[in-house]
């Protein structure tokens, strides 16, 4: 059995955004396996490992993960609330990635614990930049 | 005492009346001869009975009985709401002998205090309705725009991806036209999005909850400078008076204006000329006027009086990018934090100021 790699995490609802990130980061880091999942529930479920995303070997915890704000069922500051009970991902790092500009999105991001505020569209750079800070600043998982 | 407006009854320590003035005929409806030698009880109704011999203990003892509001019937069985102040009477060795009663009718006084209290009820009640659909229109107001925010740009957004997608991975293959073509809509893309993005802003000025605190001019221009590298050397030279001042009024609104009329400054200058701006200000009473001028382009008199209103562009020349909601936003958060704006313009340059109280 060939060890997963392990994924990063994309929470978006708008398919048009899933293939600007997937194009991003396919310029950026083509050797990143990105995992989709469009609304609040898949991706609390993911993250609990639940219902459809119990089996680990398939859905392993993310390594990073890049979160709309603006989603069915639950939001992203509920999600983003969410994981500060789970302290197998407080030192997941969590990228909001979102079409609001404003400092009232930003802060309260932010202050839940989100590691950068992203404003949509997401450029080749842009992944670059945050996924080396985060290399940066995670210890080593190997 | 016979001609008060006011009932004045004595009455001994048995309760008997002794005397009785027109006053009490008139509130009461019993003449002298009716009332005076019958027991004070055929004043007070059934269910107030108990009062009296309260009433006669404490004159007994000396003490005086104040603006009592109580009620008690006429003659006809009605009733009315009265104030008494029964005092004792002393004969002349000083022992008291019964007690003197004015009473006034307050049936009116009464009735005029319960519909003010209703009135009153009545105002806070639709106080409260207003206020709570108020605050249901702004929460409305909020989701509005925060759907606009989200969901009106995400089209605009997904429109310029492709397009710059095509041109990137397919330019080569469309050649001149085609990459032109699509580098249009790009543009479109930007002056939509762009559009929208001020539009926001806008409601943004308008519907925000303002609180005022002393805001040090100086040190707000130098932070809006630095947020904008068009605003530096060698693009654009910016000189700003030391002594702006320091005026009373919501940051956030405030600096919205004025980053507003530091982008028109340095924007509208012809393409030859290095934006030169200056910014001072001149205390004008209890006001204090924040100056911008600049070396620009200028604006018509006749383009003067619309040039706060909300889309108008004086420079449509493609040349000059904007929405015309710059300066409407200007207005907006001035005129809400109660001062004003205007400007000034003579052929070459424009000279745009805003007035707000000076703090205290």
């Amino acid at each position: 059995m060939t060890a997963q790699r392990t994924p990063i995490l994309l929470v978006e609802d708008d398919d048009h955004d899933v293939f600007f990130l997937r194009r991003a980061l396919l310029k950026a880091r083509p050797d990143l396996s990105l995992h989709v999942v469009t609304d609040g529930e898949q991706a609390l479920d993911y993250l609990d490992g639940r219902r459809n995303y119990a089996d680990r070997t398939m859905y392993p915890l993310p390594s990073l993960m890049f979160l709309d704000l603006k989603l069915p069922y639950f939001n992203g500051f509920q999600i983003l609330e969410h994981l500060r009970g789970i302290p197998a991902l407080a030192e997941m790092p969590v990228f909001v990635l979102t079409s609001s500009s404003e400092d009232r999105d930003r802060n309260r991001a932010i202050a839940l614990g989100a590691k950068a505020y992203l404003v949509k569209p997401p450029t080749a750079e842009m992944l670059l930049q945050v996924l080396e800070s985060s290399a940066k600043g995670a210890s080593d998982t190997g | 005492v016979e001609n008060s407006d006011d009932a004045i009854i004595t009455k001994n320590l048995d309760g008997i009346i002794t005397t009785w003035n027109k006053g009490a005929q008139r509130i009461f409806g019993y003449t002298a001869a009716e009332a005076v030698g019958k027991p004070v009880m055929i004043l007070i109704p059934e269910d107030r009975q108990h009062e009296e011999p309260a009433i006669l203990t404490r004159v007994r003892s000396g003490d005086r009985v104040d603006h009592y509001e109580t009620v008690r019937r006429r003659k006809d069985g009605t009733l009315l709401d009265v104030s008494l102040t029964i005092s004792p009477v002393r004969d002349q060795r000083g022992e008291i002998v019964g007690a003197s009663k004015i009473a006034r009718d307050i049936t009116e006084l009464r009735r005029a205090r319960e519909a003010l209290q209703e009135s009153h009820h009545e105002l806070e009640k639709r106080v409260m309705d207003r206020t709570s659909s108020l605050r249901e229109a702004i929460a409305q107001m909020e989701e509005f725009s925060y759907s606009v925010s989200h969901d009106l740009r995400a089209p605009v957004r997904a429109m310029q991806g492709y397009a710059k997608a095509v041109l990137e991975d397919y330019g080569e293959q469309i050649g001149e036209d085609g990459r032109n073509y699509l580098a249009r809509i790009v543009r479109s893309g930007e002056r939509m999005d762009r559009l929208v993005r001020d539009i926001l802003t806008y409601s943004r000025v308008a519907r925000a909850e303002l609180t005022f605190r002393p805001i040090a001019l100086n040190m707000l221009v130098e932070d809006i400078i630095n947020q904008y590298p068009e605003m530096h050397p060698p693009r654009a030279r910016i000189m700003v008076d030391q002594r702006l001042g320091t005026v009373s009024a919501h940051e956030a609104s405030l600096g919205q204006a004025i980053s507003n009329l530091l982008n028109n400054a340095v924007k509208f200058v012809a393409s030859d000329v290095t934006p030169e701006v200056r910014v001072y200000s001149e205390e004008r009473g209890e006001w204090i006027r924040l100056w911008v001028e600049d070396n620009g382009i200028g604006i018509r008199p006749d383009h003067q009086a619309r040039l706060f209103g909300l889309f108008q562009r004086v420079h449509p020349d493609k040349k000059y990018e904007g929405t015309g909601i710059g300066l409407a936003v200007v207005r907006k958060s001035i005129e809400r934090m109660g001062g004003r704006v205007g400007m000034e313009s003579k052929g070459a340059g424009s000279k745009f100021w805003i007035e707000l109280k000076r703090a205290l």
